[in-house]
C-alpha cells in the first residue's frame, strides 16, 4: 500500500512527493560506485601512462597545462552527455540517443562503427598495454628474458591479443555483478600501489634514480654503464629533447590529440539504469563523471610533476621517443640500451634494490589493467542486442544461453573478427596506423552524439521541454545547445588534427596513411550495406524498419 | 489474421495510453494488448498557497501562477506521476497518515483508469479495434472493476480469450518482488494460476501467453541488482535475473506459439524458449515513449513476423 513517503531533498521541509510501493523504485546508486566507473574508464596507469607516453611528439607541449586544459574540455563533453541521460535515461547511450534524434539510419551506422567494428581495434591496442606494462616488465625483473623477449615477436603479440581476448570473454561469461566486485578490490589494491609508486618517487631524489636505473638496466637487462645517459644519447638521433618548463600555446593545442587517448571516456558508462527518485536529476550523473574526471586529472598532474622530479623529464621523454622511434624504425632512430617500454611504475620500483619487490609491485599496478580492460566488450554487447532488437541484425545476436546466461551471439561477433584483426596486428605491422585511428572513431561517434544534443531542442521538443535541462538557458539558447557547440567544436578541433596534420604528428594523417583511411571508409561501408541489406530482407518480411523510432501521434 | 500491438507498464502516463490508443491505427494492428502495471507510482502535490501554486518537479520547487496550473498537470501526467492540487493543511495530513494517503492513492489511481477508458471508447469506437488490459503486479485490485465497466477494453485477467482462432491467457500476477505490490504470490501459486488457465487452451501451437512477470533468466528479465535496502548495486551497471520460474517452467512445457511480458522495464528483448517466442518491449513511460511490439500472426506460420518499436 501506499505507506511511503519521499520529499524532495533540496527542500526537505516539506513533502513535494507521495511514492507508493511499486517495482522499480530503488534508491540512487552510490555516487562512489559511478565514480568508480568512471574513474576505471578514463585509467590513469594503463591508458594515461600508455598514452602520455607519445607526448614526446610534441616537445614544446607543456603537458601540465594540456592536462587542465583536456580536463576543462572535457567537462563540456560530461555535461552535454549528463543532459542527454537526464533528458533519456532510460533508452541512454550512443545509439538509442542517435537513433531517436537523429534517425534509425544513422545512428545504426555511427553506433556500430563506433562501438563494434572499432572495438575490434582496441583488442590488439588492450594486448599492447598488457605486455608493455605487465608481461615484459614482469618477465624481465624475474629474469625470465625469454618470456619477455616472446611477447615482443609477432606470435606473442598474437597470443598477448588472444589472452586479452580470453579474459574478456571469461569477464562477459562471469556477469558484471562478480566483475564490478573484482573491479572494486582492484581499485583499492591499485590504489595503495600508485601511493607506493608515488611515495618513491617523491621520497627519492633524481641522482637516486639515475644510479638505480643504472644498476637496474645492467642487471636485468645487461645494459652497458650509465644507461640513463646512453638513452638519452640513443634518444637524441631523432628528438630534440624536451624541457618540462616550456610553454607555448600551439603546441599545448597539439597535445590535446594525445591525451584523448585516456582522457576523453569519463561519459563511457552514460547508460544508466533503474527507476531511480530523481533518476531526470541532471547532477547524480554529472557529478559521477565530473568526479571520475578531475579525479584523474589531479591524480595525472601529481604523477607527472613527480616523474619531472625524480626521473627527470627530459630523459623520461628521451625513453619514449628512443621506445617508440627504434620500435617504428624512425630513420636515424637507435635502440636504447634498455629495450623495453619506459614504464614510470617500474622506474620508480627500481628506487628499491630488490627484485621480488619490483615484481610485486608490477603485479600490483597490473590490477589497474585486470580491473578494467574486462569490459572491453560491454557497450558492443549493448550495440549488438539493440541492433538484433531493431531487426537490423538477426535474432541470433542477441541470444543468451539458457543455463550460464552467457550472450553468445554478440560474443561472437565481437570476438571472432577480433582475432582476424589482432592476426593483421600482428603479422602485418604496416596496419599500425590503423589501430592509431581507433580514439578518432569513437570520438566521431561522440561527435555525432553532441550534434544530436545540440539539435535535440528542436528535433525532440516535446522531450527537451518535458525535462528538467529545458530551464537552463543563456540568453534564450538552450544550455545544452551551447555546451554541445563547444565539445562540437573541441571533438572537431581534433578530429582535424587526427585527419589532416601535415606532419603526421598522430600516425593518422589521410595523407600519410591510405590503410587507416581505407580501413575505416570500409567499415562505414559495411555499416551502411549492412542496414541497406536489412531494410531490404525486413521489408520482405512485412518488417518496416523505418517504423522503429517513428513516434506515434499522441491526440 | 490479426496484427497485435502489445505495449506494457505505462505506468500512469497518459501520453503513453493515448499513444497506445493510436498504434492500432498508426500500425494497421487490430488487436492492441496492454499488459499490466496501469496505474502510476506517484502523486505530484500543487500546494495552493498565498494566491499561487507551488510545485517541485525535477527537484527543484517552483511558484506556479493560476493559469499556469494546467499545463503543469499535463506534463505531469505526462511523466507518469499523479498531479494533485491541494491545500499545505491536506498536504500534511497526507504525509503524517498513511491510511489517509493510501486512499488518496487509490482514488486518484482508479480515477484515473476510469479516464483512460473514457478515452479508449473514444478512440476505439467504430474502430473494429479490439483492446485487452491485464492489470499488473502495481496495479491495486480495484482497477479490474474499473476496466470490467469499460465499454471498449476487454479485461484479460484470469481469462481465456480467442482472437480470431488463436487463444490467449492473460495474468498480472508476479512472484514475490522487494516491493510487496498488491499481486504477488509464491512461484507454486503462480504456477497454478498459469496452469489453471493454460490447460483450457486447445493447441499450444496457437496460443499466446500474456503473462506480466517474465520467464526466469531469459534475457527479458534482467534487472539492475539491489541490496536489501532498494540502493542500486554497483553504480546500477550490475544485473540480476529476476523473472519467474513458475512463468519459464510453463513456457518450456506448454510452448505456445508466443509469450508476451513486461514487468522489468530495462529487459527489453525478444528471445525464443524452445519454440515459442518471448517479447518483453521493455518501457520507457517516464519519456512519454512507447515502447511496443508489432506482432502479425499468420494461420500457417503462426507468426509472420513481429518487431519491437519505439513510438
Amino acid at each position: 500500500m501506499a505507506d511511503t513517503t519521499m520529499g524532495t531533498p533540496a527542500t526537505a521541509a516539506r513533502p513535494s512527493l507521495f511514492l507508493r510501493n511499486a517495482t522499480g523504485l530503488v534508491k540512487a546508486w552510490s555516487t562512489f560506485d559511478a565514480f568508480i566507473y568512471s574513474f576505471w574508464s578514463i585509467n590513469l596507469i594503463t591508458l594515461g601512462l600508455y598514452g602520455m607516453s607519445y607526448v614526446y611528439t610534441v616537445p614544446d607541449g607543456q603537458l601540465l597545462v594540456g592536462i587542465l586544459l583536456f580536463g576543462v574540455l572535457v567537462t563540456f563533453l560530461v555535461i552535454t552527455y549528463a543532459m542527454l541521460v537526464s533528458v533519456m535515461p532510460r533508452t541512454g547511450g550512443d545509439y538509442a540517443w542517435q537513433s531517436r534524434v537523429l534517425g534509425g539510419g544513422l545512428g545504426f551506422v555511427l553506433s556500430i562503427t563506433g562501438w563494434w567494428f572499432t572495438l575490434f581495434l582496441w583488442a590488439p591496442i588492450y594486448a599492447n598495454i598488457l605486455v608493455v606494462q605487465f608481461f615484459s616488465p614482469l618477465a624481465y625483473t624475474l629474469g625470465w628474458t625469454g618470456v619477455a623477449t616472446f611477447f615482443t615477436s609477432q606470435t606473442g603479440i598474437f597470443v598477448s591479443c588472444l589472452i586479452v581476448l580470453a579474459f574478456v570473454s571469461v569477464v562477459v561469461t562471469m556477469g558484471m555483478e562478480t566483475y564490478a566486485r573484482i573491479q572494486k578490490v582492484c581499485f583499492w589494491i591499485g590504489l595503495a600501489g600508485l601511493a607506493v609508486v608515488c611515495g618513491l618517487l617523491l621520497f627519492y631524489s633524481q641522482s637516486d634514480f639515475q644510479n638505480a636505473f643504472n644498476r637496474e638496466a645492467t642487471s636485468l637487462f645487461g645494459a652497458p654503464a650509465n644507461a640513463y645517459q646512453g638513452t638519452i644519447d640513443a634518444a637524441s638521433k631523432t628528438f630534440g629533447g624536451s624541457s618540462f618548463g616550456t610553454f607555448a600555446f600551439g603546441p599545448v593545442l597539439l597535445l590535446l590529440p594525445w591525451l584523448a587517448f585516456y582522457l576523453l571516456w569519463p561519459n563511457w558508462g552514460a547508460t544508466l539504469y533503474g527507476e531511480v527518485r530523481g533518476a531526470k536529476d541532471i547532477r547524480k550523473p554529472f557529478w559521477s563523471m565530473f568526479a571520475g574526471l578531475w579525479v584523474t586529472v589531479a591524480m595525472v598532474a601529481v604523477v607527472v610533476l613527480l616523474i619531472n622530479k625524480t626521473i627527470g623529464w627530459n630523459f623520461y621523454q628521451s625513453a619514449n621517443a628512443a621506445y617508440w622511434n627504434n620500435l617504428f624504425a624512425v630513420q636515424g632512430a637507435a635502440a636504447p640500451p634498455v629495450p623495453i617500454w619506459p614504464y614510470p611504475v617500474m622506474f620508480a620500483g627500481f628506487l628499491v634494490n630488490n627484485h621480488l619487490f619490483q615484481a610485486l609491485l608490477i603485479i600490483v599496478m597490473g590490477l589497474w589493467f585486470f580491473g578494467w580492460a574486462g569490459t572491453l566488450f560491454l557497450s558492443s554487447t549493448r550495440v549488438i542486442f539493440a541492433a538484433a532488437f531493431d531487426r537490423v541484425l538477426p535474432a541470433w545476436a542477441a541470444n543468451i544461453s539458457a543455463k550460464r546466461r552467457v550472450p553468445y551471439g554478440s560474443l561472437a561477433l565481437m570476438i571472432v573478427p577480433s582475432i582476424v584483426i589482432s592476426a593483421i596486428y600482428a603479422f602485418k605491422p604496416s596496419f599500425t596506423s590503423v589501430f592509431l585511428d581507433a580514439t578518432a572513431v569513437l570520438a566521431l561517434t561522440f561527435f555525432a552524439t553532441v550534434v544530436a544534443a545540440i539539435i535535440l531542442p528542436w528535433r525532440r521538443k516535446d522531450l527537451y521541454e518535458a525535462s528538467p535541462i529545458a530551464r537552463y538557458k543563456v540568453a534564450g539558447v538552450p544550455a545544452i545547445t551551447i555546451v554541445g557547440v563547444i565539445t562540437g567544436l573541441f571533438l572537431l578541433f581534433m578530429l582535424y588534427e587526427w585527419s589532416f596534420n601535415k606532419d603526421n604528428l598522430y600516425g593518422t594523417s589521410f595523407q600519410s596513411t591510405p590503410n587507416s583511411v581505407y580501413y575505416f571508409l570500409a567499415t562505414y561501408v559495411v555499416a551502411v550495406v549492412i542496414y541497406v541489406v536489412a531494410r531490404v530482407v525486413r521489408n520482405r518480411q512485412g518488417i518496416d524498419l523505418r517504423r522503429i523510432h517513428h513516434e506515434i501521434p499522441v491526440e | 489474421m490479426p496484427k497485435i500491438f502489445f505495449a506494457t507498464d505505462l505506468h500512469g502516463s497518459e501520453v503513453c495510453w493515448k499513444k497506445f490508443l493510436n498504434a492500432g491505427k498508426f500500425y494497421g494492428a487490430e488487436v492492441l494488448i496492454c499488459g499490466g502495471d496501469m496505474t502510476g507510482k506517484a502523486i505530484v502535490p500543487i500546494v495552493s498557497e498565498n494566491g499561487h501554486y507551488t510545485v517541485a518537479l525535477g527537484g527543484e520547487e517552483q511558484a506556479v501562477a493560476a493559469d499556469q496550473v494546467g499545463e503543469v498537470e499535463a506534463n505531469i501526467r505526462r511523466k507518469g506521476y499523479y498531479p494533485l492540487r491541494m491545500s499545505v493543511g491536506r498536504l500534511h495530513e497526507l504525509d503524517q497518515d498513511p491510511v489517509k494517503r493510501a486512499e488518496c492513492f487509490q482514488e486518484v489511481m482508479l480515477e484515473g483508469v476510469d479516464r483512460w477508458m473514457g478515452l479508449a471508447a473514444d478512440k476505439l469506437r467504430g474502430s473494429g479495434i479490439r483492446c485487452f488490459v491485464c492489470p499488473g503486479n502495481d496495479d491495486e485490485m480495484e482497477v479490474d472493476d474499473v476496466i470490467r465497466r469499460a465499454e471498449l477494453v476487454e479485461l484479460g485477467e484470469g481469462h481465456v480469450v480467442e482472437i480470431d482462432g488463436f487463444s490467449m491467457i492473460s495474468t498480472g500476477w508476479s512472484n514475490p518482488t522487494p516491493w510487496k505490490t498488491h499481486r504477488e504470490e509464491s512461484e507454486e501459486k503462480l504456477a497454478a494460476r498459469i496452469d489453471a488457465m493454460a490447460s483450457q487452451i486447445p493447441d499450444p501451437s496457437r496460443a499466446i501467453f500474456n503473462l506480466h512477470c517474465p520467464p526466469y533468466k531469459s534475457g527479458l528479465d534482467e534487472a539492475p541488482a539491489i541490496d536489501a535496502d532498494l540502493k542500486l548495486l554497483h553504480g546500477g551497471r550490475a544485473l540480476r535475473p529476476v523473472g519467474s520460474t513458475a512463468v519459464r517452467e510453463a513456457i518450456e512445457r506448454r510452448q505456445p506459439l508466443i509469450s508476451l511480458h513486461g514487468h522489468i522495464h530495462e529487459s527489453k528483448g525478444a528471445v525464443k524458449i524452445g519454440k515459442t517466442l518471448s517479447i518483453n518491449p521493455g518501457s520507457a513511460y517516464e519519456e512519454g515513449m512507447l515502447m511496443g511490439a508489432i506482432i502479425q500472426l499468420d494461420p500457417k506460420k503462426g507468426i509472420k513476423s513481429y518487431q519491437l518499436v519505439n513510438g
